[in-house]
């Protein structure tokens, strides 16, 4: 049998068995693995344990930065420190609505922009800032619309972008140079999406809304919510200022000595067994995701299924690609998640490479339009996970729909990025 | 220098210990059938690193 | 017991199932020892240690094998093993370990580098364990690897790779890539240090031409050619001239960029009297549009995946159905670096490099690596060494 049915076949079996389980509502994950040793069976490798477990060890650190990221999180957001932070910006600042959703914003992108997850983003300020947006007299809509658009673009933003890490990683390219071709795009993307959606409305009502934030604990200030941020910077700037006299700490034990310090400067007293806990429970369904995304990407790659994809995808006309962008990047994302950026990334910056664009800001532009792809079913966990915690209790469509304006300018953004990267190589400052 | 170095490794190396523990309480705790072998997938890497297989 | 509790006691052995076979698998491969018979013209074997003690009992203490010759000449210096997932940068070493005789001048052979990198396999590749030369007595196994160090002996990584002295930030993982950690650091990673105390050998011995030996995907531009520091430009152009004409194959030449750091060809020059020359021979078991990865492709190098890329002219080596045999690659390391040996005694007659018994491009092909290889059974046990 030649290289070309014999891949093609196993694809087939993959795909077939991830639509069976998905039919029958087994997770995302499950169904990644299912795909994964129905492919390996297919191609004749019978189930190898060796390449099962090394596949799933492919994204350790990364799920190590997830849980120390989060874990910091979890515990700023126990001890009082989250919902000092919102109760603070809104009475300061209820009176100007453009600064309000500017700050609002930026409380947004924090979490996702430094864990690279958007869930965690919904889940440690989301909530907060759908009740302060509320008050704004902005619908439910559109509250979830905006939470889950910057939610997403968190995500992508640096320093922590796991779709631009892994495809830079699945080619053999420094993740150097990313920081603004991705920072840039994130920030105009959210603010244009905030205004958008959240200009209009009423005066804020900062009784009401003051009623219904958590109180934080009489003895939170600002002092100690911004010493564990600067413990973790100041580890950032120690490894880049001294890094030939200092040792390496590597980015989840940085988290991790935030973490510390935000549980130890708590004005409550803390269960940090529990909040582990619950962190590994809440982020069960990512760090499963990337084991069961490594394993499936091992098999794809020992059948040669991923080489198929890619000398695919590497051979098809440029333009069906550059129009193809808005399309196949979200759906690959609510299929795969962030298999994605390994299965369908790896090989469009080979593309753009060989065509001669730049591959850090055209593999920028991707991962901008990626997380809109969390929405949509078969797996849509951002935006479930969204609806859920802004209390949107009208039909999923019509969450869609509202964010429809937002999500095609983000996706005009992001093919302009790759079209153009050539141009915009200056944003790498390399 | 060398021992400050060893000292982090150390220090991953006792998190990874204590991710393990998190997850197999959890892993116990757990109801539902998926999340159980869920769990099981996602502690096979952390074993892999703490028993210094791979 | 309730149905839950049963459940999970299922899952978690069907979850070690799975886990142990693995675990024996990982620690095999770590622990594979790949015997060395050595040649009669090996004089002496040292270790990595002996010229930088920090890395003494680490898994980066590699063994140096030296070749004294008959008339005194320049010494020549062949790393093999930078990256451990590119065999023929082993196997072409190997050839010489086993066979050289230096009749002028002095040989000093690596194999394993980066021995770290050679213990374990790259995640997310599907790479086979290992894999196995045929030879008339059986057969002899390698150690497949991997192009960085094992995060078993060098964990965790930076948030970024602030390379030492330059400063250029590069990838975090490739503060475990051996060519991207030249020219060392004392008081750094144990790559770091490997590369320091390379260099150290490379100032001790008075190295004067420095080869490091690699293979690359056909998608990648620098391939089938001799990188050199600015000192082995008229080096390289002569020995690329020479195998073009004389052996059949093609073979170009590229300047070692300045401001690119790390790498061998640059710092190697540029800390050491050494001329530093890497060779790239063609690899398409590291493309990314390779189909099925199997012990077969690796040493036979055919692929139709890689051949259709070529077809749409993505690659910058050309491929048909013969593929690219391990032979070949390794018959291609082993004629460049005899004409480098040839074209530099041309220009230094006194100090000349002369090595016999080591077969050449067309030689290696039709005879096949392992007839070059001896049964480590039928050999003196003193004479044999186990990297």
């Amino acid at each position: 049998m030649n290289m070309f049915t014999y891949t093609e076949i196993i694809l087939g079996v993959m795909v077939l068995v991830y639509i069976l389980a998905k039919i029958f509502k087994i997770s995302t994950e499950l169904s990644m693995l299912a795909a994964a040793l129905a492919g390996s069976l297919a191609g004749g490798f019978g189930i190898p344990p060796r390449q099962i477990a090394e596949g799933s060890i492919t994204y350790l650190d990364i799920n190590l930065i997830f849980i120390t990221a989060t874990l910091f999180m979890n515990i700023l957001k126990e001890s009082g420190g989250i919902a000092f932070v919102v109760r603070g910006i809104l009475k300061k600042f209820h009176k100007n609505r453009a600064l309000l959703l500017i700050l609002l914003t930026f409380l947004l992108l924090v979490p996702g922009a430094l864990t690279g997850a958007g869930s965690v983003t919904v889940l440690i300020t989301g909530g907060m800032v759908a009740v302060v947006l509320n008050y704004m007299g902005i619908s439910k809509s559109k509250t979830a619309a905006i939470i889950f658009i910057i939610a997403g673009l968190s995500a992508a933003a640096p320093p922590v972008s796991l779709w631009a890490m892994m495809t830079a990683a699945g080619v053999n390219m420094p993740y150097v140079g990313f920081f603004m071709p991705l920072l840039i795009p994130c920030v105009v993307a959210a603010l244009i999406t905030i205004f958008l959606l959240g200009w209009k409305g009423e005066d804020t009502n900062i009784e009401k809304a003051l009623q219904e934030l958590p109180l934080p604990p009489d003895k939170m200030n600002w002092f100690k919510v911004i010493l564990p941020f600067f413990v973790f910077l100041f580890f950032i700037f120690m490894g880049r200022q001294w890094p030939h006299s200092t040792p390496i700490i590597g980015l989840p034990l940085m988290f991790l000595f935030a973490a510390l310090t935000s549980f130890l400067l708590s004005p409550v007293k803390l269960n940090f067994i529990k909040i582990s806990r619950d962190t590994i429970e809440q982020l069960l369904p990512l760090i499963g995701t990337l084991t069961a995304v490594g394993i499936l990407i091992q098999i794809m790659t020992l059948t040669g299924v991923r080489g198929l994809l890619a000398v695919t995808a590497v051979t098809l006309p440029v333009t069906l690609v550059f129009a193809g962008l808005f399309l196949m990047m979200p759906v690959s994302e609510a299929i795969l998640m962030y298999g994605a950026a390994p299965v369908i990334g790896v090989p469009l910056v080979l593309l753009f490479n060989t065509i001669g664009l730049n591959p850090i800001v055209a593999l920028a532009g991707l991962s901008v339009i990626w997380p809109l792809g969390d929405a949509l079913p078969p797996t849509a966990i951002i935006g479930r996970l969204t609806v859920q915690v802004v209390g949107y209790e009208d039909s999923y469509t019509k969450f869609l729909k509202t964010c429809i304006v937002p999500a095609v300018l983000i996706m005009i953004i992001g093919t302009v990025m790759v079209i153009f990267s050539k141009h915009l190589g200056f944003l790498t400052g390399l | 220098m060398d021992f400050l170095t060893t000292i982090v490794t150390i220090l991953y190396y006792l998190f990874i210990a204590y991710i393990v523990f998190i997850l197999v309480l959890n892993l116990i705790k757990s109801k539902t059938w998926e999340k159980e072998i869920l769990y099981i997938i996602v502690l096979i890497p952390f074993l892999l690193r703490l028993f210094r297989l791979k | 017991m309730n149905i839950s509790a049963i459940r999970k006691i299922i899952f978690s052995a069907i979850g070690l199932i799975l886990f142990i076979p693995a675990g024996i698998s990982f620690y095999q491969s770590r622990h594979l020892k790949e015997p060395v018979v050595l040649s009669p013209g090996v004089s002496t074997v040292k270790r990595l240690s002996d010229y930088f003690p920090a890395i003494k009992g680490s898994t980066d203490d590699c063994h140096i094998y030296f070749f004294e010759g008959k008339e005194k000449g320049a010494t020549l210096m062949i790393l093999g093993g930078t990256h451990p997932e590119e065999p023929a940068g082993r196997l072409a070493p190997w050839l010489f370990a086993e066979n050289a005789v230096m009749e002028k001048g002095r040989l000093i052979v690596v194999l394993s580098a980066n021995r770290s990198a050679s213990t374990v396999t790259r995640i997310g590749g599907g790479y086979p364990p290992d894999f196995t030369i045929p030879t008339a007595w059986g057969g002899q196994k390698f150690r497949m690897g991997d192009r960085w160090s094992n995060p078993l002996d060098q964990w965790p990584d930076p948030e970024v790779y602030i390379h030492y002295p330059s400063n250029q930030n590069l990838a975090y993982v490739d503060i475990r890539n051996l060519n991207r950690t030249w020219p060392g650091r004392p008081n750094g990673t144990l790559t770091e240090k490997t590369t320091y105390a390379f260099m150290e050998l490379i100032r001790k011995e008075n190295v004067d031409i420095f080869i490091d030996l690699h293979e690359a995907e056909l998608q990648y531009p620098v391939i089938s050619t001799i990188v050199t520091h600015e000192k082995g430009q008229e080096l390289a152009t002569m020995v690329s001239m020479m195998l073009t004409d004389m052996e059949g194959f093609n073979i170009g030449t590229e300047f070692s960029p300045k401001n690119l750091h790390g790498l061998s060809h640059r710092e190697v020059g540029d800390y050491s009297n050494a001329i530093s020359l890497l060779f790239e021979a063609p690899e398409p078991f590291l493309d990314a549009t390779r189909g099925k990865t199997t012990r077969e492709q690796l040493l036979t190098g055919k692929d139709a995946f890689v051949m259709k890329a070529g077809e749409h002219g993505l690659l910058f080596e050309k491929i048909d159905e013969n593929g690219w045999p391990i032979d070949v690659r390794v018959g291609r390391h082993t004629s460049t670096i005899l004409q480098t040996m040839e074209s530099w005694t041309e220009d230094h007659p006194k100090k000349p490099l002369v090595c016999r018994n080591i077969p050449r491009y067309a030689e290696v092909i039709e005879k096949g690596i392992g007839t070059y290889l001896h049964d480590p059974k039928k050999a003196n046990s003193k004479r044999v060494v186990f990297e």
